[in-house]
């Protein structure tokens, strides 16, 4: 029973039916316990997942999801997000939009009281949850072309004003990084609004030769020029200075602190993954993992309270690990995943095959890794992102994966791509020569209602070819 | 190997050129080029990066070095699938996307350093003297680009197009002469995505009832923005950080300020907006770039392939009639 009044039962993935089901079991004071911004009044978001898809995000009738209370209380924060954002700002916090890093300026934004930054473009999975190419097809009708990533959700977002509240100010970094997004930003200030560009520098190795600049080496062994995190530091100090202007804090302490906590995150989920990985049985769903890395970005506006879930979602983890029970049978065939899918439903799909997700690579690497505390905090935040999935080289990016690929951890790859995505378009064929070791295989995500029977074809048949070498 | 290639107008071709190699725009889009590309990217990467991949892939014998940027993603992204396919030292620069010029100027010091050590020559000895031949070269060019835009055109683009590739290749002391062709149709302006090499027969499909006096595209004249008022590196560092700004410049307030001046000096009264597939920068652009020039504007969107020529051809021709109406 723990420290609350409802005992999970037998781990599996279930339908919405049957959660709305359990959910009767929830006694009132375990609902009341779960609050976001720390208010009671109206800060309960604990709900039967069926109460979102009653709110449009229908395409969770599809899906199943894990039964534990940590789940239930990571969706329905989750789910929450836009609610809380909104009432954010009429409770009088700053709300600010921090775009195109995924991980990092959000941690300068948090350092400030009351100031929640958010990243719209993660609202590229809401067409996908809400089976609905509302946003998309306002997205087109701004001038933004379909052969382009699903983020582009988020100008229709902005345009619209109804998914999130309008931000008190907007942090957009461009460079070395994917250039659909950084097409979309600009669109994005194209409808008037007031932006900081900031600066993403590129990762490069040495060159053989290099007489004039000094390297930095991280932990994962790639190195790039010391002066490229002086051009970040440059640009998070403009950041600080802009949000001292906002808020009237000048507080390097604060700064510190945000670091701490971030690393809270970033440990925790560090945990999680390792722990469901390294489990004999798959403990956890992929679809509820993927959600879990991507609160690193922000916490989901709440950094308190995700810290909070993610510590209840480790501890159900732990204890599913010692008791040998998960969300899938022993002999499911362990996968990497590269590229985050917009559209959940895969990661149903795939585990419905027998795959398991062990390794993955959703772009953020530079909010996975952790952030050295001893270390000037701006030159440490510089040197975390300097670790970005996008800003360096292809074989840089899958080096986690190509490392599990020689211990044998992992048996084939799955990439999910986006038709037209400036990395997708280029970094596949080189991935797939890179791992030619395992099964790879890259499909494109289809766009709400596009996954058809031959996608399905040809996960079956990535899947038998697994099931197959396993023979 | 005599080579030396790049991918942008942000890198300076007097750096280049003074190691002794001759600089060569990748600029290629031969339709067998572009099929080939697709062995090494997915067929909705660029048109041009793929042609490019298999240009040098098949003359890499020719290429002493590869030089681009981070200007655009997918270009940058072409040097990790060189670098894998070919043995061709590849050195990419970080092209701010911001207005930080010292980014700029760092990274063509990194540039000189790298480009010193593979020639094994002094380029900053042999800067002055490349400033000089560029220079004079860009002036014989903004000669013809005057009689291009003059009243009536003098010169058509397509013809100038033609001479230019030799300023691309880096082949100056072959460039042609360019007849004069006396235009009085209606005059456009051309903005969008690369054209390459083979892109002669689509200018000349515009001109046959249209008259290009102007345009903002790689391929054509944008080196000429490039203008080395002092003739040292800081001279060169100048020239190419403060030229027009690309389109992928953020904020891209700079690029419309530019393309609307040079509308109203051209005395433009259309404008033809050219996409390659997959060009992000300039589709995104499409919708503010109708809003911004108030002229006439006409969308083309191929993949350099002349599948659609006959649609193409009235498509321009209705256009001509309309502007002339």
């Amino acid at each position: 029973m723990g420290k609350y009044m409802y005992r999970d039962p037998e781990p599996k993935k279930i339908t919405l039916d049957e959660w709305s089901m359990q959910f009767r079991n929830i006694d009132n004071k375990t609902i009341k316990k779960f609050i976001y911004y720390n208010n009671h009044d109206w800060g309960i978001y604990l709900q039967p997942p069926a109460t979102f898809m009653l709110y449009g995000a229908r395409e969770l009738k599809r899906l199943r999801l894990d039964n534990s209370l940590a789940a239930l209380r990571m969706w329905g924060f989750v789910f929450n997000e836009s609610e809380r954002l909104f009432r954010a700002r009429q409770s009088c916090k700053k709300v600010i939009a921090t775009m195109g890093d995924l991980g990092t300026i959000s941690i300068i934004v948090m350092a400030f009281p009351n100031c929640v930054p958010f990243y719209p473009e993660c609202i590229w999975w809401t067409p996908f949850f809400n089976e609905s190419t509302v946003l998309l097809d306002m997205a087109s009708e701004l001038g933004a072309p379909e052969a382009a990533c699903f983020s582009r959700a988020a100008l229709a977002a902005f345009f619209k004003k109804a998914y999130f509240p309008k931000a008190d100010y907007i942090f957009a970094s461009t460079g070395a990084t994917c250039d659909d997004y950084s097409c979309i930003m600009q669109s994005i200030e194209h409808l008037g609004y007031d932006f900081m560009w900031l600066e993403v520098p590129l990762r490069r190795s040495p060159a053989r030769h290099d007489t004039m600049n000094s390297y930095v080496t991280t932990k994962n062994g790639s190195r790039y020029p010391r002066r490229f995190e002086e051009y970040l530091i440059h640009d998070y100090i403009r950041v600080w200075e802009k949000m001292v202007e906002l808020t009237g804090i000048d507080d390097m302490d604060l700064l510190t602190a945000s670091i701490t906590k971030a690393n809270r995150v970033r440990n925790l989920v560090e945990k999680i993954k390792r722990a469901t990985n390294q489990a004999t049985i798959a403990p956890f769903p992929a679809l509820e993992l993927m959600t879990i890395e991507f609160g690193n970005l922000y916490g989901y506006a709440d950094m308190d309270e995700w810290i909070r879930i993610l510590e209840m979602i480790h501890d159900t983890i732990e204890s599913r690990v010692q008791e040998k029970k998960g969300v899938m049978t022993e002999d499911a065939i362990p996968i990497a995943w590269v590229n985050p899918t917009a559209d959940p439903y895969l990661l149903n799909y795939v585990e419905d095959l027998g795959l398991r997700v062990v390794e993955t690579e959703y772009v953020i690497n530079q909010a996975i890794v952790g952030i050295d505390e001893q270390m000037e905090p701006f030159r440490a935040l510089a040197q975390s992102f300097m670790q970005a999935s996008l800003i360096g080289s292809t074989a840089q990016r899958i080096s986690s994966i190509n490392k599990a690929m020689r211990k044998g951890r992992i048996e084939g790859i799955l990439i999910t791509n986006m038709l037209g995505g400036s990395h997708c378009a280029m970094e596949t064929k080189l991935m797939e020569r890179l791992l030619k070791d395992k099964p790879v295989l890259a499909i494109d995500v289809p766009a709400p209602f596009g996954i058809t029977e031959q996608i399905k074809t040809r996960l079956q048949a990535f899947a038998e070819v697994l099931h197959e070498q396993r023979k | 190997m005599e080579l030396i290639g790049y991918t942008c107008p942000y890198i300076p071709v007097e750096i280049l050129s003074a190691t002794g190699f001759r600089p060569y725009c990748l600029l290629h889009g031969d339709y067998d080029l572009m099929q080939h590309g697709t062995q090494y990217a997915r067929i909705d990467a660029c048109p041009l990066v793929r042609a490019n991949i298999a240009y040098v892939i098949e003359n890499k014998s020719n290429f002493a070095a590869l030089v681009g940027t981070t200007g655009c993603d997918m270009s940058r992204r072409m040097f990790d699938i060189l670098g894998e396919h070919t043995r061709i030292p590849c050195y990419l620069m970080h092209q701010p996307r911001t207005y930080n010029q010292k980014i700029h100027d760092d990274e063509i010091d990194y540039l000189i350093d790298s480009l010193s050590h593979l020639s094994k020559r002094n380029i900053m000895d042999a800067l002055t003297h490349e400033i000089d031949k560029w220079e004079a070269t860009r002036n014989v060019f903004r000669k013809y680009d005057r009689a291009r835009h003059g009243e009536p055109s003098t010169v058509s683009s397509s013809d100038f197009q033609k001479a230019a590739t030799h300023y691309y290749k880096g082949e100056l002391d072959t460039i042609p002469d360019i007849a004069k062709k006396l235009s009085n149709k209606p005059r456009v302006y051309l903005v969008g995505s690369e054209v390459s090499y083979e892109s002669r027969e689509f200018l000349e499909l515009l001109e046959v009832d249209l008259r290009i006096v102007g345009d903002f595209v790689c391929g054509i004249s944008t080196f000429l923005n490039i203008s080395i008022a002092e003739r040292t590196l800081s001279g060169i560092k100048n020239a190419y950080h403060n030229q027009p700004p690309c389109i992928y410049r953020r904020p891209n307030k700079a690029f419309y300020e530019h393309i609307v001046k040079q509308i109203a000096e051209r005395k433009c009264i259309g404008v033809i907006a050219f996409t390659l597939d997959y060009c992000d920068a300039y589709e995104f652009e499409l919708k503010k770039m109708e809003n911004t020039f108030g002229l006439p504007l006409l969308r083309i969107r191929n993949d350099y392939s002349s599948q659609k020529t006959s649609q193409l051809k009235t498509r321009i021709a209705a256009f001509g009639e309309m502007l002339c109406s």
